[in-house]
């Protein structure tokens, strides 16, 4: 109930400042302070609020439990694609004076077609990146609620459609500053307060892993979904019924509604496929899921890192920046901001590991930062502390997800549509409901791989386009347009089928899963060779001179 | 039938583009002849295939432009060199040179063809010359009426109170810097508050300060590239047909947000608005003389700038005040204030 509220309060303060929080003046020389721009820090703040999506906050908890410390890579790549950013795009997309990469490419290629591949482009990503967030609102909307997921993601469907509706994204940097503080504070007071309550024999746990392999406590699992798996010594549970049940060491199946409770000092089972956790593959400071830990780390890292400058709903926050100088102060705050932030969902992760290890079964380790305080803090304080997570987490969800939104409704408005009258709320009414379509059978799917399949997309694509575009003056309509296809194509293919078609275990496996280190310098390289072939504009190098030219 | 319509898309930019050899290519194709070359007044600018002798071709063009019509040479080897004048807008501009066999009745047609493409040409370049001096003649237009009343409310101030006449000239001059400026046709909409703050200034001097303003604007729309002089005109249209006529104290409000992809302005003053037919007839340009000037002036503007869906729209009824909504891209091509 406390949960209900507190998300409640979150959706209702932000519609306010949504729309009455621009500012307001009542004498001619308010038209001077209204005039004035945005200062950089309130700039990057609402920059980092729009980006810290459900993944940050969720998602990134949730992986550092199940596949252990190398996730912690994913929160390098997240903070790390603003040095990107600044070093390679910011300064001159703001000079352009584009606001979303279709319209960068119409002004350094010009060319009406294009604009429309940027904008399916720009849909493909988005809904990639939407699905997480709407599965991110909809368990923690369901958790709090006590509803079944589907209600919970048609929930946060309306919420979403109907703040944007209400004119609740008029004001969209105050709202996203505002979104970042919540974020911050409501995840790391309950961060914080974790740590100093939790005892020192629960800290000494969460450091060294081999102790986190034994339930704590009498612990009952309630498997709510069907799962397989494993168990190193044999445990015998107790079901509701009283009945004591056997379980053998090696591979076990139980269906969706079994009950087991784990006696105290049991070992705890993990799925098959996944790292022991607390074991030596967790601890490695790698990703490993298809056994080529360095590959998938630097594949991984290039994907989110370079996949940053791409996300159609980042690049258009720099506009806001008066000169080209602002916009890269304004980025290097994101990163110092981003940074800060992503301690925390770090903690509850290892945290997780200790108090909450069931949720690796129940492949529920999305909602580990809900569900934690209340586990580990009993009664009403728990109570609060998980009203505090939930409505940080629905904050993240609201903040990207209205930006992405928003950008989503755009592109099919302007871009692809171009030239009948723009119906944006209609876009956005379809945007929201395709989203949440995808997002109800994606309830098993991690949240951190369907934002980091959006990533490699938008890595595949935009970002080769903007580098390209920005430095390089001989790049030409055809050539932008084939690399554009080739990452698209390749990106999206290879992610998709590794995550929703049986693959060949080995190198192919991997090569699927972390296709960023092929896919990005096959779209490079297909947009340099293209280029080579085609002539480019005279223009094209007035283009590009003006894009650096302070 | 390909040929001949390549030919136009080529003669596109006149004797002088990029693709005038093309053309002069497919010409040879079209007449099965030799050789052909294009050439303006000043002598050849292209040719194709085999080329006659240089002064025989200056001979012939020679005689051609003396008396504007056809000229016909037999050479030594047996062949012939034909030369057609060509004409733009009734006037001579060059002509066309075949060598080979050519039939005089297939030249004369294929200059007639070239005449017509590069009549073309030059109505096109008119026709954005003419564009851009509309923009700038609507630019010019909205400067004088204002510049009257600014004067008109410094005069009435000088004698009862000199300061502020001293501060509202300073600022007027600031704003004709503004307004005349020639670093291009746009501004962002933060510079254009800016003027328009000018321009309340003085007209709540006028005013008595009776007048309320307030101003919302999102930040993030602030560095929109919009056209000069979008703003204040529908300001100051709200200040004189709706405030003006009003009892009592007036507000105007003016507020500004992004829409996705779009910038839209509002705004809204509770004066005595109009009759919706008025409002209508007003972006028409067929309304009352004394009131035709500033709305229409900004709607054909944005129309001529981001095209015909992007016009303003008046939402107004008698007694009910009017609220005036600008709704334009953040970005278009071409569009920056700079």
């Amino acid at each position: 109930m406390i949960s209900v509220l507190a998300i409640g309060s979150v959706l209702v303060t932000s519609l306010v400042i949504g729309v009455y929080g621009v500012r307001a003046a009542r004498s001619t020389s308010d038209f001077l302070v209204a005039s004035q721009r945005v200062s950089p820090s309130w700039n990057a703040m609402a920059i980092a609020g729009e980006y810290l999506s459900a993944a940050s906050v969720l998602g990134l908890a949730g992986l550092v439990l199940k596949n252990g410390l190398g996730t912690m890579w994913y929160a390098v790549g997240f903070a790390a694609g603003y040095v990107a950013v600044v070093a390679l795009v910011a300064g001159p997309m703001r000079r352009s004076g584009a606001f979303t990469v279709p319209d960068f490419a119409e002004y350094r290629l010009g060319a009406p077609r294009l604009r429309q591949l940027c904008g399916c482009v720009v849909l493909v990503i988005m809904l990639l990146y939407l699905v997480p967030q709407f599965k991110g609102a909809g368990v923690v909307l369901s958790l709090v609620s006590g509803t079944p997921y589907w209600v919970g993601v048609l929930l946060a469907g309306l919420v979403v459609s109907g703040s944007i509706a209400a004119g609740g994204m008029r004001s969209a940097t105050y709202v996203q500053a505002f979104h970042y503080v919540i974020k911050l504070t409501f995840l790391a007071i309950p961060a914080i307060y974790l740590v100093v309550y939790s005892s020192p024999d629960t800290r000494a746990q969460a450091l060294h892993p081999e102790w986190g392999t034994h339930f704590p406590e009498p612990t009952p699992v309630e498997f709510t979904v069907g799962a397989r798996f494993s168990l190193d010594e044999p445990v015998t549970v107790t079901t509701p019924s009283g009945a004591e049940v056997g379980l053998t060491a090696g591979d076990h199946s139980v269906t969706a509604g079994t009950e087991y409770v784990f006696p105290e000092g049991a070992p705890i089972p993990y799925p098959a496929g996944l790292p022991e956790l607390g074991g030596q593959l967790w601890s490695t400071p790698l990703l490993d899921v298809g056994g080529y830990p360095l590959f998938e780390t630097w594949s991984a890292l290039l994907a989110i890192t370079l996949g940053c400058m791409g996300l159609p709903h980042v690049i258009m926050r720099f506009h806001t920046s008066p000169t080209a100088r602002t916009a890269r102060r304004v980025a290097v705050g994101v990163i110092g901001l981003l940074g800060l932030f992503y301690l925390f969902p770090t903690v509850y992760g290892l945290l997780g590991r200790v108090l909450t290890p069931q949720l690796v079964l129940l492949q529920g380790t999305d909602t580990v930062a809900v569900v934690l305080p209340a586990e580990a803090v009993p009664g009403t304080a728990g109570a609060v502390l998980t009203a505090l997570v939930a409505a940080g987490a629905f904050g993240a969800f609201l903040s990207t997800s209205s930006g992405l939104l928003l950008a989503l409704a755009g592109g099919l408005s302007h871009d692809l549509f171009q030239g009948s009258v723009p119906r944006l709320r209609l876009a956005v009414a379809i945007g929201a409901c395709v989203a949440v379509l995808l997002a109800l059978p994606a309830r098993t799917i991690d949240i951190n791989v369907l934002v980091v399949w959006a990533f490699t997309v938008a890595a595949s694509t935009f970002c080769p386009l903007l580098v390209l575009g920005i430095w390089w003056r001989r790049l030409t309509l055809a050539g932008a347009a084939s690399g554009l296809t080739v990452g698209v194509v390749t990106a999206t293919g290879a992610v998709g089928w590794s995550i929703l078609l049986p693959t060949p275990p080995g190198w192919i496996a991997v090569l699927l899963a972390q296709p960023a280190a092929w896919t990005i310098p096959l779209a490079f390289t297909t947009m340099i060779v293209v280029s080579w072939f085609t002539r480019a504009p005279d223009w094209a190098e007035h283009a590009v001179l003006r894009l650096h030219s302070p | 039938m390909r040929q001949v319509h390549a030919l136009g898309a080529d003669l596109q930019d006149g004797l002088h583009g990029r693709k005038v050899p093309s053309a002069a290519r497919r010409l040879r194709q079209l007449l099965a002849v030799d050789g052909v070359v294009l050439a303006d007044l000043d002598g050849p600018v292209a040719a194709h295939g085999k080329r006659p002798d240089p002064e025989e071709v200056e001979t012939l063009l020679a005689q051609v432009f003396e008396y504007g019509s056809n000229a016909r040479t037999r050479l030594a080897d047996g062949t012939s060199v034909c030369a057609v004048p060509l004409y733009v807008a009734d006037e001579l501009a060059g002509s066309l040179v075949a060598s080979g066999h050519p039939l005089e009745a297939d030249v004369e047609a294929a200059a007639a063809l070239v005449s017509d493409s590069l009549d073309h040409a030059a109505l096109r370049r008119a026709r954005a010359r003419i564009a851009a001096a509309d923009l700038r003649t609507l630019r010019a237009q909205i400067s004088p009426h204002f510049v009257h009343n600014a004067l008109a409310v410094i005069a009435a101030l000088v004698r009862t109170d000199p300061d502020r006449a001293r501060h509202l000239l300073s600022d007027f001059a600031d704003y004709l810097r503004y307004g005349f400026s020639e670093k291009g046709d746009y501004a962002t909409l933060s510079e254009e508050l800016e003027a328009t703050q000018t321009y309340l200034e003085l007209q709540r001097a006028r005013f008595h300060d009776r007048l309320d303003i307030s101003v919302r604007m999102a930040p993030e729309v602030l560095p929109v590239a919009i056209p000069f002089l979008v703003v204040q005109p529908i300001v100051e249209n709200a200040i004189r047909h709706g405030l003006e006529r009003k009892e009592g104290r007036g507000h105007i409000s003016v507020s500004g947000f992004g829409e996705g992809p779009l910038c839209v302005i509002e705004i809204e003053d509770d004066g005595v608005g109009m009759h919706p037919d008025l409002a209508r007839s007003l972006l028409a340009g067929t309304g009352p003389e004394s009131r035709s000037v500033g709305l229409a002036n900004v709607d054909q503007r944005l129309r001529a700038v981001y095209g015909p869906e992007y016009g303003l729209v008046i939402e107004t009824a008698p007694g009910e005040g009017t609220k005036v909504t600008v709704r334009v891209p953040r970005f278009t091509r071409g569009v920056v204030a700079r």
